[in-house]
């Protein structure tokens, strides 16, 4: 199944729409408030952002951070994917297990026992956007595994290939469409809960920037890094959806 | 004379687990006996008037699923490992869309080791048998149902099996692609040293491919009669001989609607 792109026309509508109902009230009708900053001032903060909050480097620890972890867990999950998608095999089972926690425990306090263990590492947010792709993905396989076609499996058995074959190259295979549609759910969890983390441990990273605006009341910084981080989620969804399109593109109709 | 016995079902019974707990009884006691084909090729079919039973008999001669009870025997040996040389074919289609036409067909000798032979000559030799010359690099994704039964055809026949099971091959198809599939499975008994053994519940298909059809009560599944199709006769939907055997086979069927259910 090919993903949708009919509505990018009205959502670019809707965006031009908002940019200029935001410069119309915010810069003329309202220009001093609480609400959002004057979009001249966000234009003259971005020195600031640059020099002061460092930008750059702050933007490229947490967009490593994701995005590095996505690919690593997506590439072990791959490895393992043999053991992951088999039935009633003891790595499933565990992980199944794991699973029953994340429904009561949120990923984020797990980032708070990281802090704690780990209070001085610089690779500390690797580590935990790591842990949570990783899991967040195994959790999906196994999930995906369930729903594939018994037809597939039924053919390949009967025509004698073996266990781990079939776990590899039909249900790894067949559940590939399903995962890399997840990843767009999976870089926006990650995203959220790894600037939650950045906020709360300092360092690095833009959740650090975010912390910061806050603490001097910096309403346009604020905002600029709010349009920095909806952008990139953006742009990382268009390249997932290009990569499914391009070479996941069966359906299993 | 006696010919020898290529598959053998013994007292095949199949308990599921249903709604709520209960366990239901899909297959009791099945027995059936296959000999090898006279000629080169001979098509079976088992009529029954559920598809669950079916595909469950289906499933445990093909070793993909274990019965609660009895055993399958392939030439006097008992089959209970899938190996490739009975292969089932599903209802719905199986070949795998990440794969075209070419490797679908290759991934059933992939895996195997000590292939006799040149493995790229049995792939065309495959493909060319059912109808895809031409077609080896198409994907099968947005392809129609016949399309995607050829190329599960030619992945059967590469493996080399003894026995093809076909799960209702020609259900959901119309018109000139049931046709085609149709005389395609006719051709393949003609022309290939394999028994082709059909699971169905149309009569009129069942008549005009077999050369024997096993009738099958439901709830549970039992084979209650056998019939032999004298091929020599003229068997066509307008002769009196198709027509008696439909009638026939139909007036059993509707009899084992009073047997009591267990």
């Amino acid at each position: 199944m090919r993903l949708k792109t009919a509505p990018a026309k009205n959502l670019y509508k809707y965006i031009i729409s908002y940019f200029v109902l935001w410069i119309l009230l915010f810069e003329f009708i309202l220009p001093s408030n609480n609400i959002l900053p004057k979009p001249s001032v966000v234009l003259l903060s971005f020195s600031a952002l640059w020099h002061y909050y460092k930008l750059l480097f702050n933007f490229t620890v947490t967009i490593s951070a994701v995005y590095l972890s996505i690919l690593l867990a997506y590439f072990l999950t791959s490895l393992l994917s043999g053991y992951i998608v088999r039935k009633n095999h003891f790595v499933s089972e565990f992980l199944l297990s794991l699973h029953w926690f994340s429904h009561f425990i949120p990923a984020i306090v797990f980032g708070l026992f990281l802090i704690y263990w780990l209070p001085g590492s610089a690779y500390i947010e690797y580590l935990f956007a790591f842990f949570i792709a990783l899991f967040s993905l195994v959790i999906r396989v196994n999930e995906e595994a369930a729903k594939v076609k018994h037809e597939y499996i039924s053919s390949a058995v009967s025509l004698g290939v073996g266990e781990s074959v079939i776990a590899k190259k039909v249900i790894w295979k067949s559940i590939q469409p399903a995962i890399i549609k997840y990843l767009i759910v999976l870089q926006f969890n990650i995203w959220s809960v790894l600037i939650a983390f950045e906020f709360i441990k300092g360092g690095y990273g833009l959740g650090r920037i975010y912390r910061l605006a806050l603490d001097y009341n910096d309403l346009s910084v604020l905002f600029t890094i709010s349009i920095i981080v909806g952008i990139t989620i953006y742009l990382g969804t268009q390249l997932i959806k290009y990569f499914k399109n391009k070479f996941y593109h069966w359906s299993l109709d | 004379m006696n010919r020898e016995i290529l598959l053998e079902v013994k007292n095949i019974s199949k308990t599921v687990h249903g709604l709520a707990g209960s366990k239901v009884r899909v297959l009791d006691k099945v027995n059936l006996k296959i000999e090898k084909p006279e000629r080169l090729g001979q098509i079976i079919s088992i009529i029954a008037a559920s598809a669950s039973e079916l595909t469950a008999l289906l499933k445990i001669i093909s070793a993909i699923e274990k019965p609660s009870e009895g055993e399958v025997h392939l030439s006097g040996k008992q089959y209970h490992k899938s190996a490739g040389d009975i292969v089932f074919i599903p209802e719905h289609p199986s070949s795998f869309p990440w794969l075209n036409v070419k490797q679908n067909v290759e991934f059933a000798i992939n895996f195997k080791e000590n292939i006799p032979g040149s493995i790229d000559n049995k792939v065309s030799e495959a493909i060319t048998f059912v109808g895809l010359e031409g077609y080896e690099t198409h994907f099968p994704d947005d392809n129609s149902l016949g399309f995607r039964f050829r190329i599960s055809l030619a992945r059967a026949l590469v493996a080399d099996p003894k026995i093809i099971l076909l799960d209702e091959p020609l259900k959901n198809l119309h018109g000139e692609t049931k046709k085609e599939i149709f005389n395609l499975i006719t051709e393949l008994s003609k022309k290939i040293n394999v028994t082709i053994i059909i699971a169905s519940m149309n009569i009129s298909d069942a008549v005009l491919l077999s050369d024997k059809i096993f009738l099958m009560t439901r709830h549970p599944g039992k084979i209650a009669d056998t019939i032999d199709i004298d091929r020599s006769n003229d068997l066509n939907i307008h002769s009196d001989y198709f027509h008696s055997l439909k009638s026939e086979i139909e007036k059993l069927l509707t009899g084992y609607e009073n047997i009591p259910l267990k």
